[in-house]
């Protein structure tokens, strides 16, 4: 005979989101540096700006911090990112 | 004759959050009225999602708006009758929504145990924001709380049932089927609507509606009667303090440890004797584990993707103990979270796996305390003070010898917060070290005349259980996560 299940599992719709396109050139462009705040993520940006500016010719660099690494960066900080055309984000220690 | 009017958007979270509350003024008999600045599309989809029983006008060219001067949604307006502004609430606050209530004479509306938090800020008013083309944001359906039933699996005779849901719902070893009749089982022993969503279980925040808890439950193998603590247990481990989107997708060894207490240890064999951290009760065994499957299935932080745990912890099958209240001669551990000893609670901690401490020579309180003093200098790395916490569950041979001479709860944290620190000399040479360039922020302090860093921020950063068997002279110290607003703090709910 067969069995019915009762699904366990997440059945949330979610909206899904297209990916942004992949820039063909970083020339001109303006990258967001988001620092969760793990120690070090600061010296591993640094020199990601330094090159993004002296090498790949980029218009404009946008810095920021996530308050605690432990939790998702909070709508504020989100916002102040919105604009750039790529964001780096320094992961780990 | 006064009356409510809350401002809102259908999109701010916060205004999502304290809806259910306005229906329970509205159900008090208060009169409620809502303003959205929200086209009527949205503002009837939010009110069929939030099962709105209130009234809702809308304020599509923002003139209620400007005229309260709205800075912020949700904004509760308490108005007398000649709509003269008696009170003024910005954002969600339990404090506030209840001092409201009770200027209509009604009881308390908010309780602290809900699963929502305390405050929470609310968005900027839309009537301040600049004007764009393309109009409203769609509604955002994070906070309906009502969800959709659970879709239903036919497995063909072929099918080993034990063998499917091993291969796609398990923990990498087999569950029980949830079939339907397993699952209304569960059901008829709590008396919710099946749909209701009792949270959205971080990082993936799926819907935990009470058919989802019955459902995993049920492959956890727990009794119908477990479904009393499952839903405080779910809210709980969704309470944005417990910060379980942090505590599943660590690298680190956290797992979260369900601490009951109360009445309902012996009402469904919840065990705190020997053995209380690993296989002795069905009741620890298969909460622990239903907890554990809900965050795999529902949150979504599966082991080979978002959990990203380095090492893991064997507590992420289950780790579920009671405290062993007969044999605490202090208050019990809900008591110190402001409940009563009657109340039967449930608590939550981002724990390590326990490190065991054996003390079987030392005849007096400052012995034992002493010995247990050094594991909790390795907490999370020996140099590193003052960020982090520990769980000492104390067994009750030790508990037996520090009561005996005269410790209270108190002084037993107070002594292990004096005597926890780690020696200046660890800090000696330029070989960069965990905790090392953190040194500035610490407090040097003696401990038995060695100058030495203290390990822990203060005594509340230490806390203390009784648990385990009668024989045997151990105890556990259980290290944190981060800590605090900015890590995981942990959370007490009644049951």
């Amino acid at each position: 005979m067969p069995i019915t299940l009762v699904n366990p599992l997440n059945e949330t719709p979610k909206d899904a989101a297209t990916p942004a396109p992949k820039l063909v050139s970083l020339r001109g462009r303006t990258i967001a540096l988001l620092d969760i705040s793990k120690p070090g993520g600061s010296i591993f940006l640094d020199r990601v700006e330094h090159l993004l500016r002296e090498r790949y010719g980029v218009a404009g660099v946008i810095r920021e911090m996530k308050p605690t690494f432990a939790k998702p960066a909070p709508p504020g900080v989100i916002e102040k990112i919105r604009s750039a055309d790529a964001v780096i984000e320094a992961l780990a220690d | 004759m006064l009356r409510i009017v809350a401002v809102l958007q259908t999109d701010c979270p916060t205004c999502r959050l304290i809806a259910p509350y306005l229906n329970k003024l509205a159900g008090a008999s208060i009169p409620v009225t809502a303003i959205s600045q929200d086209p009527e599309e949205v503002t009837n989809e939010f009110a069929r999602q939030m099962d709105i029983r209130f009234s809702i006008e809308r304020d599509p060219d923002y003139v209620t708006s400007k005229r309260l001067q709205v800075v912020t949604v949700p904004t509760l307006y308490v108005l007398d009758d000649r709509e003269q502004v008696v009170r003024e609430e910005p954002g969600f606050d339990k404090k506030a929504l209840n001092e409201i209530a009770a200027l209509f004479g009604q009881a308390p509306i908010a309780t602290p145990y809900d699963g929502a938090p305390q405050s929470k800020p609310g968005c900027t008013s839309r009537h301040l924001e600049a004007v764009t083309a393309d109009g409203t944001a769609p509604a955002l359906d994070l906070h309906s709380t009502r969800g959709t039933s659970a879709s239903v699996i036919e497995l063909s005779d072929s099918e080993d049932p034990f063998e499917y849901c091993y291969r796609v719902f398990g923990d990498a070893l087999p569950v029980i089927p949830p079939t339907r009749e397993r699952v209304d089982q569960m059901l008829r022993a709590c008396d919710r609507d099946a749909r209701e969503i009792i949270a959205r279980v971080p990082p993936c925040y799926g819907e935990a509606t009470v058919e989802k808890i019955a459902a995993n439950a049920v492959m956890a193998g727990c009794r119908p009667e477990m479904m009393r603590v499952l839903i405080p247990l779910v809210r709980a481990a969704c309470d944005e303090r417990f910060n379980a989107h942090g505590v599943q997708a660590t690298t680190h060894f956290a797992a979260p440890l369900i601490v009951i207490n109360g009445p309902i240890r012996r009402e469904l064999g919840f065990y705190s004797r020997q053995n209380v951290f690993s296989n002795v009760a069905r009741a620890n065994s298969s909460t622990g584990r239903a907890l554990q499957l809900i965050l795999l299935n529902l949150g979504g932080a599966r082991p080979d993707s978002i959990d990203m745990s380095a090492l893991g912890n064997p507590g992420k099958f289950s780790y579920c103990i009671a405290e062993n209240e007969e044999e605490n001669p202090w208050e019990p551990f809900h008591v110190d979270a402001g409940l009563t000893r009657e109340q039967s609670a449930v608590s939550l901690i981002a724990a390590e796996a326990p490190h065991g401490v054996s003390e079987h020579n030392a005849r007096t309180a400052r012995g034992v305390l002493k010995t247990i003093s050094y594991a909790l200098t390795t907490v999370w790395s020996y140099r590193f003070c003052g960020f982090f916490e520990a769980t000492v569950v104390l067994g009750p041979e030790h508990v037996h010898t520090i009561h005996r001479d005269g410790f209270g709860k108190q002084d037993v944290k107070h002594f292990l917060f004096e005597n926890t620190g780690v020696p200046l000399r660890c800090y000696d040479g330029d070989e960069p070290g965990e905790g090392k360039h953190q040194r500035g922020t610490y407090k040097e302090i003696r401990i038995d005349g060695e100058p030495c860093y203290q390990k822990f921020r203060d005594p509340d950063s230490i806390r203390v259980l009784v648990a385990g068997g009668t024989a045997g002279k151990f105890s556990a110290v259980l290290a944190s996560w981060s800590t605090g607003p900015r890590g995981s703090q942990a959370v007490t709910y009644p049951i």
